[in-house]
């Protein structure tokens, strides 16, 4: 993690996308900054974090999304500067909210929402495009397209917020949040942040208005006479900008990564002299009159975005109310086919869109090298599937959820949740978890199944969650089932930090965010108050834990608890020793044949073991391998051995 | 800074997750940057720590900032930190003057292991990489790392051999400093580790 | 007619998937992938294995039955009802401890006894009947070890997982009582014996118990729970005749259920077993019809006419002819079985050539065939 208030004005430094976001929160003077981990937005608070005593600012992990946003309003209601930043998932989450906050508007302090979107879905359940939420809910987007912006939008958002009283967005991609590029920095102002809500203390004077949303049409009515305010503003924005010859034969309009990659696919085409680039930095509400006089600069014009082809939308609309003795424009992009709207952008798509428009050939190798390229053997190359680390106390719990499922042998499944564990859909959880969605999916649809018994259903169903999930979004669907009978096993598997996104603290861990102590909320205290039987066990022993399983699946109704206990092995790494030294005795690994057929590299797969087919034995990776024991207790043979390291 | 003699250097780093690939490109794009040039890294997060490909883009330019991204077939420099991973980005990235810095000690996938294909055979799998790439450094990375007390190490070897190509410009006190920036308590095993790889590259 | 041998998935296909699983434990106890678990052979993991021992045990996949009579009696397989008979006789325990333990006249349980005591074996692999009344196998080691293991309940357990859990290395000297089915597997294991584990050298006495079906382990349980305090039970019985109740014994007290309701938790797979008397064993022992008390006794190797000669030498059983009217009955009751057997299995597969997993000549088939069967009665 760089040191993002280094007091170094002017210098360069090596930023990711989300640390330059960070330090331009900080140029812009924030006092509050709230979150929800989330892949590709989570740098953003964990970095102020690391800054936040030092600079005297408030920075929290909240429970999720909808508190995060909520307590942020909070404080720009009170006159700080307030950063709330999140995935796109959570915007989902938040979205009732912001239909209420343009409404009201928000505190005399700006409120800016930092969205993280996931094209390609890298580390996300899908790749939901965040723009179109601004145009839908009328709230101002602004997008950097390279990481500089990154940093400078943000006091920039600040300023538009305070000035027209409004929420904005900052939207970033992966490609831009979690890429990293030069940042020249600015100044950090020493901002004495004073918080006060402001309140009917005078009886002589006027009683403040409430913020509020009703009435809601006249509210609605202004928020659009700000959009257009705002818009005119928009004209002028230094984030707009156009570059190329007058004339282009083709005009690319594009924001964000695409920006980056139309410059790299121009240059690796070598028409500079026949492209130009419109380059959008305020997405919404659309710079129009900037837009209008770059579309008359040439005829073809090609919209170049990363998922949706949002700005290829507004603009052609906005073209088709063009006066008539404006030129029309040929447009081109995803309607025609010459640009993808799912996936990742990527250099390469943009010079395939460009080169399909104009005629321009293009060859990145020669032949004669592409024949080696196609003689490479495809095993060489086989998919490396992603998988539990060696060590993860997650590979331990899905196989005593497994033999548990199996020995009860009434087909139960597992619905999944959004973490590591989610990687239990395929050969690392035993190909265990049967259903993925959203956050908080995986408990609700367990409420569904597990009331269906009335209609032949009879299979068990076990939702299996994470630690951070269990308080992200779990609680109401336990309440839920707990109230109306729902038969269904809830696992919680509790490794103590949100791993998948890096290791973030959480309400069960007894830390905050800016690293102070804090009440540990026991999560098995919760489920006992709603009233579900808990049971805690370790999955590392893997006899206990199925038995446990066993018994929670067959118990006959109501929802039960059961919390698998393992520290994540990464963050375990960081403060022990291995606790074992694992050995495998050649004489006794029976290898392929019968009463084993390598249940440990075939089944278990734990990347610490390597199977040699040459002498038809298991070996240990001792680089790879973090000696944690469990395969010694899977091994049919007693080959695997593990040794207590004194 | 100097002018680059090819601009921007296009280097992929290539590996498996938890082999510290984002490390390396930082320890590269920390250094390079403060001797002025302009580093873009394109990472691949999530999957970092979980045995998937990992596989970083670093464009280091005199003259702008470049994408994050290197368009197919365009790589100067293949640093390859799993043999299996260097011959997958050289089918994408590769070129008939690609240099490859390659460390052979492989990450079993689980899926092969899984198979029981088990892994390629080496000596075929080099002669592919060798054959796609106009040089190959071959750098015994993890042996000589577990030589030094710890395979980790193994990462700053290869960045030493890297170093000893020539093809990055990059000082002795540049990289000096940036470890003692970014490894304040293991200085010495990681400037051992660096001066390993560059004499392990010099012999080649 | 199936020759090869297959591996788990067909195991799970062909078998235990279509209810045809015996429960004899032949599959399980040294394989990761299968798992006893209430009542049902369960698969934990998919084992891609071609050929496993779990489908070559099984007694409900291919099984040559001259081949295996040839091999372990030296005669191919009889198409009379009881197999191979070196002697017929009744018998009883003189102990009469050991008598009111175990089932009728307590042979079997004796014959263990003293198997242990002269040095025969030093462990017998048998069932007994846990706290929770429950079967399960044990390894006895001990005179009182054998003595718990007394009785039967009438349910059907995988007595064939405690062989397979023996270390390859093992030299203990073996005795096992088993069911008809399972000395079919029993049988399949020693023509080949495994490689990985204890080949079965070391076992030196196989006593079979006479069987019509079996309990569902599962199913009966439930129904035994429902109905009787199982924290009393003591022993379980179905006294002959006429064969038509099953006795619970709870101390003092018996409860008696029409057999015709117990009946109802026979396992399905029973229906196919054509072999009544266990004959791929040294000695069977089974009830005698019409005398209470005693046990017929069917011994067929020279093994089994050593431990009788000790038997008889040592005074341990009363031993009596068994009458003509008996042995005629035991025959035509296991003929029966034989046949029914036989034509069940052509009702389901619905092909007079297609016997599943029977290999008998087709002699042996035509008489089976043809053969009048009535419904059975009693166990």
């Amino acid at each position: 993690m760089s040191n993002i208030d280094i007091d170094a004005p002017g210098s360069n430094q090596l930023f990711i996308g989300n640390e330059a976001m960070a330090r331009g929160a900080l140029e812009a003077g924030v006092g509050w900054a709230s979150a929800y981990p989330g892949t590709p937005s989570s740098e953003i608070l964990s970095s102020l974090a690391e800054v936040a005593k030092k600079r005297d600012i408030y920075v929290e992990w909240s429970v999720n999304e909808k508190v995060a946003i909520e307590a942020g309003a909070a404080a720009s209601f009170a006159g700080l500067r307030s950063l709330v930043a999140m995935k796109m998932n959570g915007l989902n989450v938040v979205i009732d909210f912001l239909s209420t906050i343009i409404l009201s508007g928000i505190g005399k302090k700006g409120l800016v929402l930092m969205v993280g979107d996931d094209p390609a879905a890298h580390s996300s359940s899908n790749e939901t495009d965040s723009r179109p939420v601004s145009k839908w809910l009328d709230i101002p987007l602004v997008e950097p397209g390279d990481f500089q912006e990154a940093k400078d939008m943000m006091p920039y958002l600040y300023d538009i917020s305070e000035e027209f009283g409004t929420i904005c967005i900052l939207r970033s991609v992966t490609r831009v949040a979690h890429a990293r590029g030069n940042i020249r920095l600015g100044e950090i102002p020493k901002v004495v942040h004073k918080a006060r809500f402001e309140q009917y203390y005078d009886p002589a004077a006027p009683m403040p208005t409430p913020i509020m949303c009703i009435p809601s049409s006249f509210r609605h009515m202004f928020q659009h006479v700000r959009i257009d305010k705002i818009r005119e503003k928009f004209e002028t924005s230094p984030y707009n900008k156009y570059v190329g010859p007058e004339k282009p034969d083709l005009l690319i309009v594009t924001a964000g990564s695409g920006w980056l990659y139309s410059q790299d696919a121009v240059n690796a085409l070598k028409a500079e002299d026949r492209i130009g680039i419109l380059k959008l930095g305020t997405l919404w509400p659309l710079p129009e009159k900037l837009v209008k006089s770059c579309l008359s600069k040439a005829d073809k014009v090609l919209f170049i975005e990363e998922t949706d082809p949002f700005l290829e939308g507004v603009i052609m609309e906005f073209a088709a109310g063009f006066s008539p003795e404006s030129k029309r424009n040929l447009f081109y992009g995803n309607h025609t086919r010459h640009l993808n709207s799912f996936g990742e952008l990527t250099p390469d798509a943009v010079i395939k869109a460009i080169t399909g428009v104009l005629d321009i050939k293009y060859q990145p190798r020669d032949a004669e090298y592409m024949k080696k390229v196609e003689s490479v053997p495809q095993q060489y190359v086989m998919d490396r599937l992603l998988t539990f680390c060696p060590g993860c106390p997650h590979r331990a719990s899905f196989w005593a959820i497994k033999d548990a499922l199996a020995m009860d042998g009434r087909h139960g499944f597992v619905t999944g949740d959004i973490g590591c564990y989610t990687m239990a859909l395929g050969p690392a959880g035993f190909f265990q978890t049967r259903t993925h969605q959203c956050m908080g999916a995986g408990a609700g649809l367990a409420n569904g199944f597990g009331q269906l018994r009335r209609f032949g259903f009879d299979q068990p169903v076990v939702s299996v969650v994470g630690d951070s999930t269990f308080y992200h979004s779990i609680i109401p669907a336990l309440v839920n089932g707990v109230h109306n009978h729902s038969d269904f096993t809830l696992v919680i598997l509790d490794n103590g930090a949100t791993a998948m996104t890096g290791f973030q603290p959480h309400p069960g861990t007894g830390l905050t965010a800016m690293g102070e102590p804090a009440q540990q909320i026991s999560m098995e205290n919760i489920c006992r108050a709603i009233g579900a039987r808990v049971e805690v066990c370790d999955p590392f022993d893997l006899k206990n834990t199925t038995r446990t399983m066993l018994d929670l699946i067959e118990q006959k109704e109501g929802a039960r608890v059961a919390i698998m206990r393992r520290t994540c092995e990464l963050v375990r790494q960081k403060k022990e020793e291995k606790p074992y030294k694992m050995k495998i005795d050649p004489e006794k690994c029976l290898g392929e044949d019968c009463g084993c057929n390598r249940l440990c590299t075939r089944v278990f797969r734990c990347p610490g073991l390597i199977w040699d087919p040459v002498a038809g034995k298991t070996k240990i990776d001792e680089v790879i391998c973090n000696e944690c024991g469990v395969c010694a207790d899977i091994c049919p043979e007693g080959a695997i051995t593990k040794e207590a390291v004194a | 800074m100097n002018k680059l003699a090819k601009d921007p250097i296009n280097v992929v780093v290539a590996g498996v997750g938890g082999q510290g690939n984002v490390m390396v490109t930082l320890v590269l794009g920390n250094t390079l940057v403060h001797d002025g040039y302009f580093v873009t890294i394109g990472e691949t997060y999530g999957a970092s720590q979980r045995g998937g490909s990992v596989m970083s883009h670093l464009k280091i330019s005199a003259e702008k900032q470049y994408s994050p991204l290197i368009p197919e077939g365009q790589a100067d420099i293949v640093l390859g930190m799993e043999p299996v991973e260097t011959l997958r980005v050289l089918k994408s990235y590769g070129n008939q003057n690609v240099v490859t810095v390659l460390n052979p000690r492989p990450i079993h996938p689980v899926d092969f292991t899984g198979s029981g294909a088990g892994y390629p055979d080496m000596e075929s799998l080099l002669a592919q990489v060798a054959g796609m790439s106009a040089k190959t450094y071959v750098v015994e990375a993890t042996g000589e790392a577990q030589k030094l007390g710890n395979p980790m190490l193994a990462n700053m070897i290869l960045i030493g051999a890297l170093i000893q190509t020539g093809l990055v410009t990059i000082s002795r006190e540049a990289i000096e400093k940036t470890i003692r920036d970014m490894f304040p308590k293991a200085v010495k095993e990681n400037i051992a580790a660096l001066s390993k790889g560059r004499e392990l590259a010099a012999g080649q | 007619m199936v020759t090869k041998t297959k591996g788990m998935g067909e195991l799970f296909k062909e078998v235990i998937n279509k209810g045809l699983c015996t429960l004899c434990g032949a599959c399980i106890g040294d394989c990761p992938y299968t798992v006893f678990y209430r009542g049902k052979i369960r698969m934990l993991d998919f084992c891609n294995r071609e050929e496993g021992h779990c489908y070559e045990y099984c007694p409900r996949t291919h099984t040559d039955l001259d081949e295996i009579s040839n091999k372990l009696l030296g005669v191919p397989f009889s198409g009379a009802g009881i197999g191979t008979v070196k002697d017929v006789f009744m018998a009883r325990s003189r102990d009469s401890k050991v008598r009111s333990k175990a089932q009728y006249g307590g042979t079997v349980t004796t014959l263990l006894l003293l198997a242990l005591e002269n040095g025969l074996i030093n462990a017998a692999i048998t069932t007994k009947t846990s706290d929770e009344k429950l079967p399960e196998s044990c390894v006895a080691h001990s005179a009182a070890e054998v003595m718990e293991s007394a009785g039967s309940s009438y349910m059907a357990y995988p007595v064939l997982e405690a062989v397979n859990r023996i270390p390859k290395e093992s030299k203990d000297r073996l005795g096992i009582v088993v069911t008809p089915c399972q000395a079919v597997a029993l049988a399949k294991m020693r023509l080949n014996p495994p490689t990985q584990r204890n080949s079965l050298d070391n076992l030196r006495l196989s006593i079979g118990l006479f069987c019509t079906w079996a309990l569902d382990y599962g199913r009966f349980y439930e129904f035994l729970k429902n109905n009787v305090d199982l924290a009393k039970v003591n022993k379980f019985d179905i006294p002959p005749p006429p064969a038509n109740k099953f006795d619970v014994y709870m101390g003092q007290e018996i409860k008696s259920f029409p057999l015709d309701e117990v009946r109802n938790y026979r396992m399905a797979t029973c229906a196919y077993c054509l072999d009544m008397t266990a004959e791929f064993t040294d000695i069977s022992v089974g009830s005698v019809e019409g005398v209470e008390g005693w046990n017929t006794v069917i011994v067929r190797t020279q093994r089994g006419m050593d431990i009788i000669a000790d038997a008889k030498k040592m005074g341990r059983l009363d031993i009596k002819d068994l009458p003509d009217q008996s042995l005629t009955h035991l025959k035509e009751a296991a003929l029966n079985k034989r046949a029914r057997a036989v034509q069940e299995i052509v009702k389901k597969t619905g092909d007079k050539n297609e016997l599943m997993y029977i290999d008998i000549s087709d002699n042996l088939k035509q008489k089976l065939l043809g053969q009048r069967v009535t419904v059975q009665g009693g166990h």
